[in-house]
Protein backbone atom coordinates (compact mmCIF):
# COMPACT_ATOMS: atom_id res chain seq x y z
CA UNK A 1 0.00 0.00 0.00
CA UNK A 2 2.46 1.82 1.04
CA UNK A 3 4.19 1.35 -2.81
CA UNK A 4 1.39 3.51 -4.21
CA UNK A 5 2.53 7.16 -4.21
CA UNK A 6 -0.92 8.65 -5.30
CA UNK A 7 -3.06 7.32 -2.66
CA UNK A 8 -0.47 8.25 0.16
CA UNK A 9 -0.39 11.92 -0.95
CA UNK A 10 -4.03 13.71 -0.03
CA UNK A 11 -4.09 16.44 -2.54
CA UNK A 12 -3.41 13.91 -5.46
CA UNK A 13 -5.84 11.49 -4.61
CA UNK A 14 -7.94 14.39 -4.73
CA UNK A 15 -7.21 15.44 -8.37
CA UNK A 16 -7.42 11.68 -9.13
CA UNK A 17 -10.95 11.61 -8.12
CA UNK A 18 -11.66 14.88 -10.14
CA UNK A 19 -10.14 13.57 -12.78
CA UNK A 20 -11.81 10.31 -13.01
CA UNK A 21 -15.34 12.26 -12.34
CA UNK A 22 -14.39 14.11 -15.49
CA UNK A 23 -13.15 11.35 -17.29
CA UNK A 24 -16.68 9.84 -16.80
CA UNK A 25 -18.72 12.66 -17.84
CA UNK A 26 -16.08 12.60 -20.95
CA UNK A 27 -16.81 9.33 -22.26
CA UNK A 28 -20.07 9.63 -21.19
CA UNK A 29 -20.38 12.38 -24.02
CA UNK A 30 -18.20 10.44 -26.30
CA UNK A 31 -20.57 7.42 -25.58
CA UNK A 32 -23.64 9.39 -26.85
CA UNK A 33 -21.97 11.19 -29.66
CA UNK A 34 -20.50 7.68 -31.12
CA UNK A 35 -24.02 5.77 -30.42
CA UNK A 36 -26.07 8.79 -32.31
CA UNK A 37 -23.10 8.94 -34.76
CA UNK A 38 -23.28 12.57 -34.51
CA UNK A 39 -20.06 12.81 -36.75
CA UNK A 40 -18.13 10.60 -39.42
CA UNK A 41 -21.43 10.08 -40.77
CA UNK A 42 -21.01 10.02 -44.17
CA UNK A 43 -22.99 12.45 -46.23
CA UNK A 44 -24.71 10.39 -49.08
CA UNK A 45 -23.38 11.02 -52.12
CA UNK A 46 -26.04 12.71 -54.31
CA UNK A 47 -27.33 10.12 -57.01
CA UNK A 48 -25.74 10.67 -60.71
CA UNK A 49 -27.94 10.75 -63.27
CA UNK A 50 -27.98 7.44 -65.41
CA UNK A 51 -26.74 8.21 -68.70
CA UNK A 52 -29.42 8.41 -71.60
CA UNK A 53 -29.63 5.07 -73.58
CA UNK A 54 -29.41 7.02 -76.76
CA UNK A 55 -25.40 7.50 -75.93
CA UNK A 56 -24.99 3.65 -75.57
CA UNK A 57 -26.95 3.03 -78.85
CA UNK A 58 -24.18 1.09 -81.40
CA UNK A 59 -26.65 1.75 -84.45
CA UNK A 60 -24.98 3.59 -87.31
CA UNK A 61 -25.62 7.38 -88.07
CA UNK A 62 -27.71 6.71 -91.28
CA UNK A 63 -29.02 3.46 -92.78
CA UNK A 64 -28.15 2.25 -96.20
CA UNK A 65 -29.81 0.84 -99.20
CA UNK A 66 -29.09 -2.43 -98.08
CA UNK A 67 -30.30 -2.43 -94.65
CA UNK A 68 -33.25 -1.24 -95.86
CA UNK A 69 -33.43 -3.96 -98.24
CA UNK A 70 -32.38 -6.37 -95.71
CA UNK A 71 -34.85 -5.47 -93.45
CA UNK A 72 -37.83 -5.12 -95.99
CA UNK A 73 -38.07 -2.00 -95.31
CA UNK A 74 -40.34 0.73 -97.52
CA UNK A 75 -38.26 1.25 -100.35
CA UNK A 76 -40.49 3.74 -102.17
CA UNK A 77 -38.08 6.62 -101.88
CA UNK A 78 -35.70 4.36 -104.34
CA UNK A 79 -38.34 3.74 -106.80
CA UNK A 80 -37.62 6.48 -109.24
CA UNK A 81 -39.62 6.04 -112.01
CA UNK A 82 -42.92 6.18 -109.98
CA UNK A 83 -42.79 10.17 -110.78
CA UNK A 84 -39.67 9.65 -113.37
CA UNK A 85 -40.65 9.08 -116.77
CA UNK A 86 -38.28 6.07 -118.40
CA UNK A 87 -35.53 6.57 -121.44
CA UNK A 88 -35.92 10.38 -120.34
CA UNK A 89 -33.16 11.93 -118.55
CA UNK A 90 -34.28 14.46 -116.06
CA UNK A 91 -33.01 17.56 -117.01
CA UNK A 92 -30.71 19.90 -114.61
CA UNK A 93 -31.52 23.38 -114.15
CA UNK A 94 -28.77 25.86 -112.52
CA UNK A 95 -29.17 29.10 -111.06
CA UNK A 96 -26.81 32.07 -112.37
CA UNK A 97 -24.05 31.25 -110.15
CA UNK A 98 -24.74 27.86 -111.38
CA UNK A 99 -25.93 26.31 -108.44
CA UNK A 100 -28.28 23.55 -109.15
CA UNK A 101 -31.78 24.58 -108.57
CA UNK A 102 -33.31 21.41 -106.50
CA UNK A 103 -36.76 20.79 -107.55
CA UNK A 104 -39.32 20.83 -104.99
CA UNK A 105 -39.79 17.05 -104.82
CA UNK A 106 -36.29 16.66 -103.86
CA UNK A 107 -36.09 19.46 -101.11
CA UNK A 108 -34.40 16.77 -98.82
CA UNK A 109 -31.67 17.09 -100.39
CA UNK A 110 -28.75 19.28 -99.93
CA UNK A 111 -26.45 19.64 -102.06
CA UNK A 112 -23.06 19.49 -100.02
CA UNK A 113 -20.37 16.94 -101.69
CA UNK A 114 -17.51 18.94 -102.20
CA UNK A 115 -16.14 22.41 -101.92
CA UNK A 116 -17.43 24.87 -103.67
CA UNK A 117 -20.69 23.80 -104.86
CA UNK A 118 -18.64 22.02 -107.50
CA UNK A 119 -20.22 18.71 -107.78
CA UNK A 120 -23.25 20.04 -108.62
CA UNK A 121 -24.17 17.85 -111.20
CA UNK A 122 -26.31 14.98 -110.49
CA UNK A 123 -25.27 11.97 -112.76
CA UNK A 124 -21.49 12.57 -111.34
CA UNK A 125 -22.96 9.48 -109.59
CA UNK A 126 -26.47 9.15 -110.86
CA UNK A 127 -27.73 7.15 -113.77
CA UNK A 128 -29.15 8.79 -115.90
CA UNK A 129 -30.46 6.29 -118.40
CA UNK A 130 -31.57 4.03 -115.31
CA UNK A 131 -32.26 6.46 -112.02
CA UNK A 132 -32.68 3.09 -109.97
CA UNK A 133 -28.69 2.93 -110.16
CA UNK A 134 -25.62 4.85 -110.12
CA UNK A 135 -22.49 5.26 -112.22
CA UNK A 136 -18.83 5.96 -111.87
CA UNK A 137 -17.45 8.77 -113.91
CA UNK A 138 -15.90 6.26 -116.03
CA UNK A 139 -18.94 5.03 -116.90
CA UNK A 140 -19.10 1.93 -114.64
CA UNK A 141 -22.68 1.02 -113.62
CA UNK A 142 -23.07 0.53 -110.09
CA UNK A 143 -26.04 -0.91 -108.12
CA UNK A 144 -27.42 1.17 -104.76
CA UNK A 145 -26.33 -1.51 -102.31
CA UNK A 146 -22.71 -1.56 -103.74
CA UNK A 147 -22.02 2.25 -103.25
CA UNK A 148 -19.11 1.65 -101.90
CA UNK A 149 -17.53 0.90 -105.45
CA UNK A 150 -18.99 4.10 -106.29
CA UNK A 151 -17.41 6.27 -103.60
CA UNK A 152 -14.37 4.61 -104.35
CA UNK A 153 -14.07 5.43 -107.77
CA UNK A 154 -12.75 9.11 -106.41
CA UNK A 155 -11.73 8.24 -102.89
CA UNK A 156 -9.06 5.82 -103.77
CA UNK A 157 -7.20 5.75 -100.33
CA UNK A 158 -10.17 5.88 -98.00
CA UNK A 159 -11.50 3.01 -99.69
CA UNK A 160 -8.42 1.16 -99.50
CA UNK A 161 -8.28 2.14 -96.06
CA UNK A 162 -11.99 0.89 -95.71
CA UNK A 163 -11.43 -2.18 -97.39
CA UNK A 164 -8.35 -2.91 -94.80
CA UNK A 165 -10.94 -2.14 -91.90
CA UNK A 166 -8.50 1.29 -91.43
CA UNK A 167 -11.45 3.38 -92.32
CA UNK A 168 -15.36 3.47 -91.32
CA UNK A 169 -16.86 1.26 -88.60
CA UNK A 170 -16.66 -2.82 -87.90
CA UNK A 171 -18.14 -4.61 -85.25
CA UNK A 172 -18.52 -8.44 -84.09
CA UNK A 173 -15.35 -10.47 -83.86
CA UNK A 174 -11.88 -9.26 -84.25
CA UNK A 175 -10.59 -12.61 -84.70
CA UNK A 176 -12.16 -13.94 -88.04
CA UNK A 177 -11.69 -17.92 -86.95
CA UNK A 178 -14.20 -17.23 -84.40
CA UNK A 179 -17.31 -15.39 -85.62
CA UNK A 180 -18.50 -13.05 -88.12
CA UNK A 181 -17.69 -9.87 -88.50
CA UNK A 182 -19.92 -6.62 -89.77
CA UNK A 183 -17.67 -3.94 -92.38
CA UNK A 184 -20.37 -0.44 -92.46
CA UNK A 185 -20.63 0.85 -95.34
CA UNK A 186 -19.75 4.32 -96.57
CA UNK A 187 -23.45 5.72 -96.33
CA UNK A 188 -23.89 4.02 -92.87
CA UNK A 189 -22.28 7.30 -91.31
CA UNK A 190 -21.62 9.58 -94.62
CA UNK A 191 -24.77 11.58 -96.12
CA UNK A 192 -24.03 10.86 -100.17
CA UNK A 193 -25.55 14.70 -100.83
CA UNK A 194 -23.42 16.26 -97.84
CA UNK A 195 -21.17 13.66 -96.70
CA UNK A 196 -19.31 15.60 -93.57
CA UNK A 197 -19.84 13.96 -90.45
CA UNK A 198 -22.51 15.60 -88.69
CA UNK A 199 -21.93 17.28 -85.09
CA UNK A 200 -24.01 15.62 -82.29
CA UNK A 201 -24.52 16.45 -78.72
CA UNK A 202 -21.95 14.79 -76.03
CA UNK A 203 -22.44 12.64 -73.55
CA UNK A 204 -21.75 14.08 -70.19
CA UNK A 205 -19.22 14.75 -68.64
CA UNK A 206 -17.36 13.14 -65.60
CA UNK A 207 -18.68 14.27 -62.22
CA UNK A 208 -16.72 14.66 -58.76
CA UNK A 209 -17.17 12.20 -55.80
CA UNK A 210 -18.98 15.04 -53.92
CA UNK A 211 -20.01 18.69 -55.93
CA UNK A 212 -19.45 19.13 -59.37
CA UNK A 213 -17.40 20.24 -62.13
CA UNK A 214 -18.16 24.13 -63.43
CA UNK A 215 -17.73 23.51 -66.95
CA UNK A 216 -15.10 25.84 -68.04
CA UNK A 217 -16.50 28.18 -70.81
CA UNK A 218 -13.83 27.80 -73.50
CA UNK A 219 -10.76 27.25 -71.42
CA UNK A 220 -7.68 28.61 -73.40
CA UNK A 221 -6.99 29.57 -76.64
CA UNK A 222 -3.94 27.54 -76.76
CA UNK A 223 -1.50 30.35 -78.14
CA UNK B 1 -2.37 8.64 -15.16
CA UNK B 2 -5.40 8.63 -12.54
CA UNK B 3 -7.15 5.36 -14.81
CA UNK B 4 -4.64 3.24 -14.13
CA UNK B 5 -3.56 4.44 -10.85
CA UNK B 6 -7.03 3.31 -9.53
CA UNK B 7 -6.81 -0.26 -10.96
CA UNK B 8 -3.13 -0.46 -9.87
CA UNK B 9 -4.73 0.09 -6.66
CA UNK B 10 -6.21 -3.34 -6.30
CA UNK B 11 -2.98 -5.11 -5.03
CA UNK B 12 -3.51 -8.70 -4.44
CA UNK B 13 -1.42 -8.63 -1.29
CA UNK B 14 -4.23 -7.11 0.29
CA UNK B 15 -7.44 -7.74 -1.60
CA UNK B 16 -9.83 -4.68 -1.49
CA UNK B 17 -8.17 -2.93 0.63
CA UNK B 18 -8.85 0.35 -1.25
CA UNK B 19 -11.70 -0.23 -3.18
CA UNK B 20 -14.49 1.42 -1.76
CA UNK B 21 -17.95 1.13 -2.85
CA UNK B 22 -17.34 4.40 -4.41
CA UNK B 23 -14.12 4.13 -6.47
CA UNK B 24 -15.21 0.73 -7.22
CA UNK B 25 -18.66 2.51 -8.81
CA UNK B 26 -16.19 4.61 -10.23
CA UNK B 27 -14.02 2.48 -11.69
CA UNK B 28 -16.34 0.24 -13.52
CA UNK B 29 -18.77 3.35 -14.66
CA UNK B 30 -15.57 4.81 -16.84
CA UNK B 31 -14.37 0.88 -18.15
CA UNK B 32 -18.08 0.81 -19.24
CA UNK B 33 -18.76 3.84 -21.07
CA UNK B 34 -14.89 3.67 -22.46
CA UNK B 35 -15.87 0.06 -23.98
CA UNK B 36 -18.77 1.48 -25.22
CA UNK B 37 -17.37 4.41 -27.14
CA UNK B 38 -15.21 1.89 -28.32
CA UNK B 39 -17.35 -0.42 -29.78
CA UNK B 40 -19.50 2.65 -31.04
CA UNK B 41 -16.62 3.96 -32.72
CA UNK B 42 -16.27 0.48 -34.38
CA UNK B 43 -19.70 0.24 -35.62
CA UNK B 44 -19.11 1.53 -39.10
CA UNK B 45 -17.37 -1.69 -39.18
CA UNK B 46 -21.03 -3.44 -39.38
CA UNK B 47 -21.75 -2.30 -42.85
CA UNK B 48 -18.36 -4.08 -44.28
CA UNK B 49 -20.26 -7.53 -43.47
CA UNK B 50 -20.72 -9.10 -46.78
CA UNK B 51 -17.16 -7.55 -47.60
CA UNK B 52 -15.25 -10.21 -46.76
CA UNK B 53 -16.13 -13.75 -46.61
CA UNK B 54 -13.97 -16.70 -45.07
CA UNK B 55 -14.14 -18.08 -48.87
CA UNK B 56 -12.03 -15.36 -50.06
CA UNK B 57 -10.11 -14.53 -46.82
CA UNK B 58 -8.54 -17.74 -47.62
CA UNK B 59 -8.34 -17.89 -51.42
CA UNK B 60 -5.39 -18.94 -52.91
CA UNK B 61 -2.87 -16.22 -55.05
CA UNK B 62 -4.32 -15.96 -58.69
CA UNK B 63 -1.77 -17.76 -60.26
CA UNK B 64 -1.34 -20.89 -58.33
CA UNK B 65 -5.28 -21.56 -58.19
CA UNK B 66 -6.24 -25.22 -59.75
CA UNK B 67 -8.96 -25.17 -62.13
CA UNK B 68 -10.91 -27.04 -59.79
CA UNK B 69 -10.26 -24.26 -56.71
CA UNK B 70 -10.59 -21.89 -59.63
CA UNK B 71 -14.31 -23.50 -60.48
CA UNK B 72 -14.99 -23.55 -56.86
CA UNK B 73 -13.99 -19.38 -56.93
CA UNK B 74 -16.04 -18.52 -59.71
CA UNK B 75 -19.36 -20.35 -58.43
CA UNK B 76 -18.46 -18.14 -55.51
CA UNK B 77 -18.34 -15.23 -57.09
CA UNK B 78 -21.97 -16.17 -58.94
CA UNK B 79 -23.01 -16.62 -55.53
CA UNK B 80 -21.90 -13.36 -54.35
CA UNK B 81 -23.02 -11.50 -57.32
CA UNK B 82 -26.58 -13.02 -57.72
CA UNK B 83 -27.08 -12.19 -53.84
CA UNK B 84 -26.12 -8.63 -54.10
CA UNK B 85 -27.96 -7.97 -57.31
CA UNK B 86 -30.26 -10.45 -58.25
CA UNK B 87 -29.28 -11.75 -61.58
CA UNK B 88 -27.18 -14.84 -62.18
CA UNK B 89 -23.99 -14.07 -63.96
CA UNK B 90 -22.29 -16.09 -66.11
CA UNK B 91 -18.32 -15.53 -65.04
CA UNK B 92 -15.41 -16.89 -66.40
CA UNK B 93 -11.88 -17.15 -66.16
CA UNK B 94 -10.45 -16.22 -69.80
CA UNK B 95 -7.43 -16.92 -70.24
CA UNK B 96 -4.96 -14.78 -73.31
CA UNK B 97 -4.76 -16.92 -76.40
CA UNK B 98 -2.00 -18.04 -78.28
CA UNK B 99 0.00 -16.31 -80.70
CA UNK B 100 -2.18 -13.03 -80.09
CA UNK B 101 -0.95 -9.71 -78.45
CA UNK B 102 -3.39 -6.96 -78.69
CA UNK B 103 -3.02 -3.81 -79.81
CA UNK B 104 -5.61 -0.47 -79.97
CA UNK B 105 -5.36 2.72 -82.37
CA UNK B 106 -7.13 5.32 -81.87
CA UNK B 107 -7.89 8.13 -85.40
CA UNK B 108 -7.35 11.48 -83.85
CA UNK B 109 -8.87 12.84 -87.42
CA UNK B 110 -12.43 11.12 -86.80
CA UNK B 111 -12.49 11.39 -83.17
CA UNK B 112 -15.64 13.71 -82.52
CA UNK B 113 -15.14 13.94 -78.89
CA UNK B 114 -19.15 12.79 -78.14
CA UNK B 115 -17.93 10.41 -75.04
CA UNK B 116 -20.12 7.67 -76.25
CA UNK B 117 -17.09 5.40 -75.74
CA UNK B 118 -16.85 6.11 -72.25
CA UNK B 119 -20.56 5.21 -71.49
CA UNK B 120 -20.47 1.96 -73.41
CA UNK B 121 -17.08 1.03 -71.18
CA UNK B 122 -19.12 1.64 -68.15
CA UNK B 123 -21.95 -0.21 -69.27
CA UNK B 124 -19.95 -3.09 -70.64
CA UNK B 125 -18.38 -3.57 -67.70
CA UNK B 126 -20.49 -2.71 -64.80
CA UNK B 127 -18.31 0.08 -63.40
CA UNK B 128 -20.19 2.18 -60.45
CA UNK B 129 -22.79 4.80 -61.39
CA UNK B 130 -22.59 6.66 -58.20
CA UNK B 131 -19.85 7.63 -57.26
CA UNK B 132 -19.18 7.59 -61.44
CA UNK B 133 -16.29 5.22 -62.18
CA UNK B 134 -15.17 5.69 -66.00
CA UNK B 135 -12.09 3.81 -67.55
CA UNK B 136 -11.99 6.60 -70.56
CA UNK B 137 -11.39 9.82 -70.30
CA UNK B 138 -11.61 12.17 -73.10
CA UNK B 139 -9.13 15.72 -73.17
CA UNK B 140 -9.98 18.40 -75.53
CA UNK B 141 -7.51 20.70 -76.78
CA UNK B 142 -7.12 23.21 -79.03
CA UNK B 143 -5.82 22.30 -82.82
CA UNK B 144 -1.96 22.51 -83.03
CA UNK B 145 -1.10 21.75 -79.54
CA UNK B 146 -0.81 18.82 -77.23
CA UNK B 147 -0.12 19.98 -74.10
CA UNK B 148 -1.79 17.55 -71.99
CA UNK B 149 -1.72 19.33 -68.73
CA UNK B 150 -3.70 22.00 -69.87
CA UNK B 151 -6.16 19.81 -71.42
CA UNK B 152 -9.92 20.21 -70.91
CA UNK B 153 -12.38 17.21 -70.04
CA UNK B 154 -15.03 19.08 -68.96
CA UNK B 155 -16.27 20.35 -71.94
CA UNK B 156 -19.91 20.77 -72.70
CA UNK B 157 -20.72 22.02 -75.59
CA UNK B 158 -24.37 21.60 -77.81
CA UNK B 159 -22.37 20.00 -80.90
CA UNK B 160 -19.42 18.21 -80.74
CA UNK B 161 -16.79 19.05 -82.50
CA UNK B 162 -16.01 22.51 -81.86
CA UNK B 163 -13.96 24.42 -84.23
CA UNK B 164 -10.45 24.94 -83.38
CA UNK B 165 -10.45 21.64 -80.99
CA UNK B 166 -9.42 18.26 -81.46
CA UNK B 167 -10.38 15.41 -78.35
CA UNK B 168 -7.83 13.02 -77.35
CA UNK B 169 -9.40 9.49 -75.78
CA UNK B 170 -7.38 8.54 -72.67
CA UNK B 171 -7.65 4.85 -71.13
CA UNK B 172 -5.21 2.36 -70.08
CA UNK B 173 -2.47 2.10 -72.45
CA UNK B 174 -1.78 -1.22 -71.61
CA UNK B 175 1.92 -0.39 -71.61
CA UNK B 176 4.89 -2.80 -72.19
CA UNK B 177 6.66 -1.68 -69.35
CA UNK B 178 4.18 -0.47 -67.25
CA UNK B 179 5.31 1.12 -63.80
CA UNK B 180 1.96 0.40 -61.88
CA UNK B 181 2.92 -3.19 -62.66
CA UNK B 182 6.56 -2.85 -60.88
CA UNK B 183 5.23 -1.27 -58.13
CA UNK B 184 2.29 -3.14 -56.61
CA UNK B 185 3.68 -4.44 -53.15
CA UNK B 186 0.92 -7.51 -53.69
CA UNK B 187 1.20 -8.77 -56.95
CA UNK B 188 -2.45 -8.19 -57.56
CA UNK B 189 -1.54 -6.58 -61.29
CA UNK B 190 0.52 -8.30 -64.03
CA UNK B 191 0.82 -8.06 -67.71
CA UNK B 192 -0.48 -11.04 -69.30
CA UNK B 193 1.07 -13.03 -72.33
CA UNK B 194 -1.33 -10.85 -74.69
CA UNK B 195 -0.17 -7.30 -73.47
CA UNK B 196 -3.21 -6.69 -70.88
CA UNK B 197 -2.56 -5.35 -67.84
CA UNK B 198 -4.93 -6.65 -65.38
CA UNK B 199 -6.13 -6.53 -61.57
CA UNK B 200 -7.15 -9.53 -59.44
CA UNK B 201 -9.59 -7.48 -57.45
CA UNK B 202 -9.52 -10.62 -54.57
CA UNK B 203 -5.90 -9.94 -53.75
CA UNK B 204 -5.83 -5.96 -54.33
CA UNK B 205 -4.79 -4.45 -50.99
CA UNK B 206 -6.05 -0.66 -52.19
CA UNK B 207 -2.49 0.86 -51.53
CA UNK B 208 -3.10 3.27 -54.74
CA UNK B 209 0.50 2.71 -55.27
CA UNK B 210 -0.73 1.73 -58.96
CA UNK B 211 -2.58 4.91 -59.18
CA UNK B 212 0.09 6.66 -58.47
CA UNK B 213 2.75 5.15 -60.59
CA UNK B 214 0.71 5.40 -63.96
CA UNK B 215 1.67 8.87 -65.62
CA UNK B 216 -1.80 8.28 -67.73
CA UNK B 217 -4.32 8.48 -65.08
CA UNK B 218 -6.10 5.25 -66.19
CA UNK B 219 -6.44 3.59 -62.93
CA UNK B 220 -9.74 3.57 -60.81
CA UNK B 221 -10.10 3.17 -56.85
CA UNK B 222 -13.13 2.65 -55.47
CA UNK B 223 -13.22 5.05 -52.45
CA UNK B 224 -16.67 4.19 -51.19
CA UNK B 225 -18.84 1.37 -51.97
CA UNK B 226 -19.59 0.98 -55.85
CA UNK B 227 -22.99 0.62 -57.20
CA UNK B 228 -24.96 -0.57 -60.03
CA UNK B 229 -28.70 -0.04 -60.74
CA UNK B 230 -29.75 -4.22 -60.79
CA UNK B 231 -31.32 -3.75 -64.55
CA UNK B 232 -27.93 -2.62 -65.71
CA UNK B 233 -25.55 -5.32 -65.07
CA UNK B 234 -24.02 -6.83 -67.68
CA UNK B 235 -24.16 -10.64 -66.59
CA UNK B 236 -21.29 -11.81 -69.45
CA UNK B 237 -18.30 -11.58 -66.70
CA UNK B 238 -14.69 -12.52 -66.74
CA UNK B 239 -12.61 -13.21 -63.32
CA UNK B 240 -10.17 -10.74 -64.04
CA UNK B 241 -12.91 -8.80 -65.91
CA UNK B 242 -15.73 -6.90 -65.63
CA UNK B 243 -16.98 -8.96 -62.50
CA UNK B 244 -18.64 -6.44 -59.76
CA UNK B 245 -15.37 -4.83 -57.54
CA UNK B 246 -16.12 -3.80 -53.62
CA UNK B 247 -14.90 -0.62 -51.79
CA UNK B 248 -10.89 -0.20 -51.55
CA UNK B 249 -10.04 -2.03 -54.62
CA UNK B 250 -8.46 -0.26 -58.09
CA UNK B 251 -9.72 -1.23 -61.25
CA UNK B 252 -9.01 -0.02 -64.85
CA UNK B 253 -9.74 -0.69 -68.50
CA UNK B 254 -8.62 -4.21 -69.31
CA UNK B 255 -9.45 -4.17 -73.24
CA UNK B 256 -12.29 -5.56 -72.23
CA UNK B 257 -11.26 -9.19 -71.71
CA UNK B 258 -14.30 -10.54 -71.40
CA UNK B 259 -15.01 -9.76 -75.01
CA UNK B 260 -11.31 -9.65 -76.89
CA UNK B 261 -10.45 -13.01 -74.85
CA UNK B 262 -13.28 -14.98 -76.92
CA UNK B 263 -12.75 -13.12 -79.98
CA UNK B 264 -14.99 -9.99 -80.18
CA UNK B 265 -14.34 -6.48 -80.60
CA UNK B 266 -13.91 -4.19 -77.19
CA UNK B 267 -17.42 -2.16 -76.81
CA UNK B 268 -15.87 1.48 -76.85
CA UNK B 269 -14.90 0.53 -80.79
CA UNK B 270 -18.27 -0.68 -81.27
CA UNK B 271 -20.11 2.16 -79.74
CA UNK B 272 -17.89 4.61 -81.65
CA UNK B 273 -20.07 6.18 -84.37
CA UNK B 274 -17.13 8.04 -86.06
CA UNK B 275 -14.90 4.59 -86.24
CA UNK B 276 -11.73 6.40 -84.90
CA UNK B 277 -11.07 2.96 -83.07
CA UNK B 278 -9.11 0.26 -84.02
CA UNK B 279 -8.49 -3.34 -82.46
CA UNK B 280 -7.02 -6.31 -83.25
CA UNK B 281 -3.80 -8.52 -83.25
CA UNK B 282 -0.39 -7.30 -84.13
CA UNK B 283 0.93 -10.72 -84.51
CA UNK B 284 -1.53 -11.27 -87.29
CA UNK B 285 -0.08 -8.98 -90.09
CA UNK B 286 -3.99 -8.69 -91.94
CA UNK B 287 -5.59 -7.48 -88.87
CA UNK B 288 -6.34 -3.93 -89.20
CA UNK B 289 -3.84 -2.36 -86.33
CA UNK B 290 -1.05 -3.95 -88.63
CA UNK B 291 -2.47 -2.23 -91.56
CA UNK B 292 -2.27 1.37 -89.95
CA UNK B 293 0.65 0.65 -87.94
CA UNK B 294 2.27 0.03 -91.17
CA UNK B 295 0.83 2.59 -93.52
CA UNK B 296 -0.72 5.33 -91.10
CA UNK B 297 1.10 8.33 -89.38
CA UNK B 298 1.30 6.70 -86.20
CA UNK B 299 2.59 9.85 -84.49
CA UNK B 300 2.71 8.89 -80.52
CA UNK B 301 2.82 6.71 -77.62
CA UNK B 302 1.16 8.97 -75.75
CA UNK B 303 4.58 10.13 -73.09
CA UNK B 304 6.28 8.00 -75.55
CA UNK B 305 9.97 9.40 -73.54
CA UNK B 306 8.97 7.61 -70.55
CA UNK B 307 9.76 4.49 -71.50
CA UNK B 308 6.59 2.82 -70.77
CA UNK B 309 5.90 1.76 -74.62
CA UNK B 310 2.19 1.88 -74.45
CA UNK B 311 0.21 -0.56 -76.63
CA UNK B 312 -2.01 1.51 -77.32
CA UNK B 313 -1.33 4.61 -80.51
CA UNK B 314 -2.54 7.47 -81.76
CA UNK B 315 -2.46 8.26 -85.42
CA UNK B 316 -3.78 10.76 -88.25
CA UNK B 317 -5.57 9.84 -92.03
CA UNK B 318 -3.63 12.21 -93.36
Amino acid sequence: MAGDPLTDRKPANDKTAWALRGLVVLFGVLTAAFLLNLWGRSVPLRPIPLVDPSFLDTATVRRSYANLVQAKEDLSDFDCYVCHEKNKPPVLRYDAKQNLIIPPEHSDIVMGHGEHGRNNNCFNCHNETNLEQLQTRDGRVVKFQDSPQLCGSCHGPTFEDWEAGAHGRISGYWDRKLGPFKRQDCVNCHNPHSPKFPGRKPAPGPHLLRGWFKPSATAATGH
Amino acid sequence: MSLPASILNQDPSAPGADMSRRSFLRTSAVLASGLAALAASLSPLRELDDQLSLERFVQKYYKELTPDEMAQVLKRIEREVEKEYGIRPHVRDLKPMDGVEFVYALNLTRCIGCRKCVHACVEENNQSRTPEIQYIRVLRMPHGSLDIEKAEHNYAPESVPEKGYFYMPVQCQQCKNPPCVKVCPVHATWQETDGITVVDYDWCIGCRYCEAACPYWARRFNFTRPSIPKERINPEMAYLGNRPRRMGVMEKCHFCIQRTRVGRYPACLEVCPAGARKFGNILDPSSEVAYILRTKRVFIQLKEDLGTSPRFFYYFDV
